[in-house]
């Protein structure tokens, strides 16, 4: 963080006509993008902490917002017929991946657990076995990454699982991909991050040109994919847009 | 001057020196060994957890499967740090190297078409290569090892994010099951071993179902066989062979050592070489498992093995230490970190929870062995 | 005294770091059998002209020779081969390792083949105790740590090693130094009888009262250079600790010590010679 903190204070220095800015942490963040609205440069923010940025001056977000996203997960998951689920978060302390499970808890409105584990995908993988041997009632997982979505669906389908239980993770990976039209997984939560990257740069340059930038966010996300839909996304993420 | 030799004691030549030897207990010489301590703390955690966890099943097979299969992919890699750093070294850059391993692998398979064993001797010859290099470096400028892998820790992780998104445009690859089916090589890597015996066990009823309705446990993982296997052999090699004994005199005093014709510059640069190959056999074990690599794997695992080695006994300063011991340091940490998911802590205190039974684990064992060297 | 081929033999030897002459000219032989004092006060080249001979520097100038022939090391194992055992100030003991393990280290005996070659336990810890008891020391237990023994005892554990190890020629780098005078003469009695089993010793030293009573010959060194070496019954013990103090110094501290010196070398001469590390005198 302190080295993002570092890169983002150097890009205000160096006086550009507009900030593109991951938004990733408030304290660390903030200040820097304060400096920046104070000096006129127009910033947007991308794909986390669209909630927070406009205090300190931001014009607007682009992204999906992830507490939003967390919450839709838990009812698209509940109209699915799922009574309890598990979040699996391997790394607490991300506010962005916070946020998905804060809003995924609060959508399944306590009927939900957290399951914190580290980075290694064979740890993840015995912890979500681990958990689901003590709670035999759990039938909806949630991973908040591709990281922790391999190896949870490697488990399901070592105990041939998979339909069991209602399968859904954010941010999309060929391996999930393929798990989506297979069946194999349920849905995979999207933010459509192609659009983060091109919108911004389009709106600050039309900002430039001709001071013309959108009134409100934009809500990049979250878009859902399923295995109807996966198919087309499979080709689209080959061209590198999805 | 040979007059006076009368008065010192006379060497006791009547006594026969096999029967000295056997004066010593045998509980004595344990009490020596560097592993006590180790085993005192595991069973101290096991203890723990046989209480916390009681009436979970974290003590059925399936339970004792989990988390040994964490602790062996540590374990793996501890071994290899535990003999380096009897050897008086540390390499920091064994997280990075499980990293780049794993790229290494993945890429000329999936993108290039090269089959799984090619792959994963380029790999291995690469990560040969990596010891190699930090061994010279450390041998040749005299700096501290710290620095050197440090420096490593870098470039690998560097390397494999930098190869990955040139080569593909991705930090990830995954797909490699499709490439395993027929290679003999990769199937070292891969699978359970004695399904048949377990499933003998399941059809007797030993063995319960789990939450799927299959039988808990189908086999013993690979990866613990490995663990065991590179715990046995390094055992053997410190213990009975002279490059073990040229291990310990590297590590105690390398400039003694070299005085009595130890080539300890060789010494060092092989065990640099085995951290590196074990990183790549973990890097082996974790690709064909989930089917993927990523540059982020193998993060911070520099570290845990360090831990783990330490927990088993052996001296920071080196010349000390034990295989066996960096195994129990190694089922300390699988123990934990996967015990908390039986115990029904909130997982948001999951890194308190494994800091705080590491220490007491290394609180146990200092104690236990400060115990036995009063005992002497 | 004799007219045998030296076994160890330094013939005009320099040694050069840089612009700093370490050794100049250095021309000394020893025959096996013999023990010769290297003496010199610190700075003298003594390490210098140790680390020659054992074959950690290369000399820049000059020959060595051994029974005769030339020799070169490479590094010290090709010294150690060539028979040059070298027991260092350090004592190249390790405080943590066994008896054993340090005893046999970089020499291991093993038994088996191929990889199931290993070190033969049982004839290494025979073998230690052995050498052990037969300098006097009794060791209850051969993997006990050598951290556990006395600085005496682990002297005689180097030497011991280097004469099981069968040296020609045994290098001692100030073995009694940093020892009691007990301790001190356990070595001393133990450099006597490896030159009484033929070996030929180099012993450095800058205590003349430990190197007289074994020494055959001593050579004197002075800030790189050799003073010359001398048959023991061509000089005396004050010849030689004047020597080694050199003129001006000495002088200054003649007239004070003259008659203190002069008393405790008749009663050396009466005592036995393992007294003589009791005198005051020893630090020159």
């Amino acid at each position: 963080m302190a080295k993002m903190q570092q890169l983002v204070e150097a890009a205000v220095a160096s006086n550009p006509d507009g900030l593109i800015v991951s938004f990733t942490d408030e304290d660390a963040l903030g200040r820097i993008v304060q400096k920046a609205t104070n000096n006129g440069i127009p910033v947007i923010t991308i794909n986390s902490g669209g909630d927070v940025a406009r205090k300190y001056g931001a014009r607007l977000h682009v992204g999906q917002s992830e507490y939003e996203a967390g919450k839709q997960a838990a009812e698209r998951m509940q109209e699915m017929g799922v009574k309890k689920a598990v979040c699996v978060n391997h790394e607490q302390g991300n506010q962005g991946l916070d946020q998905r499970c804060d809003g995924f808890l609060k959508g399944f409105d306590g009927n939900a657990e957290q399951l914190a584990t580290t980075y290694d995908p064979t740890a993840i993988r015995n912890a979500v076995v681990a958990y689901l041997n003590e709670h035999k009632d759990v039938r909806g997982i949630l991973t908040l990454g591709t990281l922790a979505a391999e190896p949870m669906l490697q488990a399901m389908r070592e105990q041939g699982a998979t339909d069991m239980f209602t399968l859904a993770t954010f941010d999309l990976s060929p391996g999930i991909l393929q798990a989506l039209e297979k069946g194999d997984m349920d849905f995979a939560i999207d933010q459509q991050q192609y659009l983060q990257g091109y919108l911004p740069v389009m709106f600050l340059d039309q900002y430039a040109k001709h001071g013309l930038l959108p009134a409100g966010d934009v809500p990049t996300g979250p878009g859902f994919v399923t295995q109807e839909n996966a198919a087309q996304v499979i080709k689209l993420s080959q061209q590198g847009i999805r | 001057m040979q007059s006076n030799t009368s008065s010192k004691p006379a060497p006791h030549s009547s006594e026969k020196p096999d029967e000295r030897i056997q004066r010593v207990p045998f509980w004595k010489k344990a009490l020596s060994r560097p592993e006590l301590g180790a085993l005192a703390g595991t069973v101290l955690v096991l203890a723990f957890f046989i209480v916390a966890a009681s009436g979970t099943g974290m003590f059925t097979p399936a339970g004792i499967v989990n988390f040994l299969e964490v602790a062996a992919q540590l374990g793996i890699i501890a071994t290899a740090a535990a003999l380096l750093m009897i050897g008086g070294e540390f390499d920091l850059s064994i997280g990075s190297m499980i990293g780049l391993a794993g790229i290494l692998i993945a890429i000329p398979a999936v993108e290039y078409g090269w089959p799984l064993w090619a792959a994963i001797l380029l790999a291995f010859s690469c990560a040969g290569l990596v010891g190699w290099i930090n061994g010279n470096l450390v041998n040749k400028t005299g700096l501290p090892s710290f620095i050197v892998t440090l420096g490593f820790l870098f470039i690998l992780r560097g390397l494999a994010i930098g190869i990955s998104r040139l080569l593909t445009g991705r930090t990830q690859i995954g797909g490699i099951h499709e490439h395993m089916q027929g290679d003999w090589f990769a199937a070292l890597f891969s699978g359970e071993v004695a399904t048949g015996l377990f499933s003998w066990m399941a059809a007797q009823g030993w063995i319960a179902t789990n939450f799927a309705g299959n039988p808990l446990v189908t086999g013993i993982p690979v990866s613990i066989v490995w663990w065991l296997g590179l715990t046995a052999v390094a055992t053997w090699v410190l213990l009975c062979t002279p490059y073990g004994n040229w291990i310990f005199a590297s590590g105690g005093d390398a400039n003694a050592a070299r005085n009595s014709g130890v080539p300890v510059r060789r010494v060092k640069i092989s065990l640099f070489m085995f951290t590196a190959f074990s990183a790549t056999i973990f890097a082996c074990l974790q690709v064909m498992d989930t089917g993927s690599a990523d540059t982020i794997r193998g993060l911070l695992k520099e570290l845990e093995a360090i831990i783990a080695v330490v927990i088993g006994g052996a001296l920071l300063t080196g010349g000390y230490g034990s295989a066996i011991g960096a195994a129990l340091g190694a089922l300390i940490f699988g123990l934990v970190q996967m015990g908390i998911f039986y115990t029904g802590v909130n997982t948001d205190w999951f890194q308190v929870f494994l800091g705080v039974m590491l220490l007491v684990a290394v609180l146990f064992n200092n104690f236990m062995r400060k115990k036995a060297m009063e005992a002497k | 005294m004799s007219k045998r081929t030296p076994m160890i033999e330094m013939r005009h030897v320099s040694k050069h770091f840089g612009s700093v002459i370490a050794l100049s000219d250095i021309s000394m032989a020893v025959c096996s059998g013999e023990v010769m004092c290297l003496l010199g006060d610190n700075g003298a080249g003594k390490s210098t002209l140790i680390k020659t001979l054992s074959g950690v520097h290369r000399p820049t100038d000059g020959q060595m020779l051994l029974n005769g022939e030339e020799v070169s090391f490479k590094s010290p194992a090709y010294a150690l081969d060539a028979g040059i055992a070298t027991v260092f100030q350090d004592l190249a003991m390790i405080p943590l390792m066994s008896i054993t393990r340090n005893f046999f280290m970089g020499r291991e005996p093993t038994t088996g083949w191929g990889l199931f070659k290993r070190i033969d336990w049982k004839r290494a810890d025979r073998i230690a105790m052995q050498e052990m008891s037969k300098i006097g020391i009794d060791v209850r237990d051969p993997s006990q740590p050598v951290g556990t023994l006395s600085g005496g005892e682990r002297q005689c554990v180097a030497i011991a090693r280097a004469v099981y190890f069968g040296a020609k020629v045994l290098i001692l780098d100030e073995p009694t130094s940093a020892l009691g005078v007990k301790q001190a003469s356990v070595v001393l009695r133990y450099i006597a009888k490896a030159r009484a089993d033929g070996l030929a010793v180099i012993f450095i030293t800058h205590n003349v009262h430990h190197a007289y009573p074994v020494a055959d010959a001593f050579t004197l060194l002075k800030r790189g250079g050799s003073l010359g070496s001398f048959r023991k019954e061509d000089i005396s013990r004050e010849e030689v600790l004047n020597m080694m103090a050199g003129g001006a110094e000495l002088e200054s501290l003649d007239a004070e010590l003259a008659e203190f010196q002069h008393t405790d070398q008749e009663d050396q001469r009466s005592a036995r010679p393992e007294a003589a590390p009791q005198n005051q005198a020893s630090s020159v």
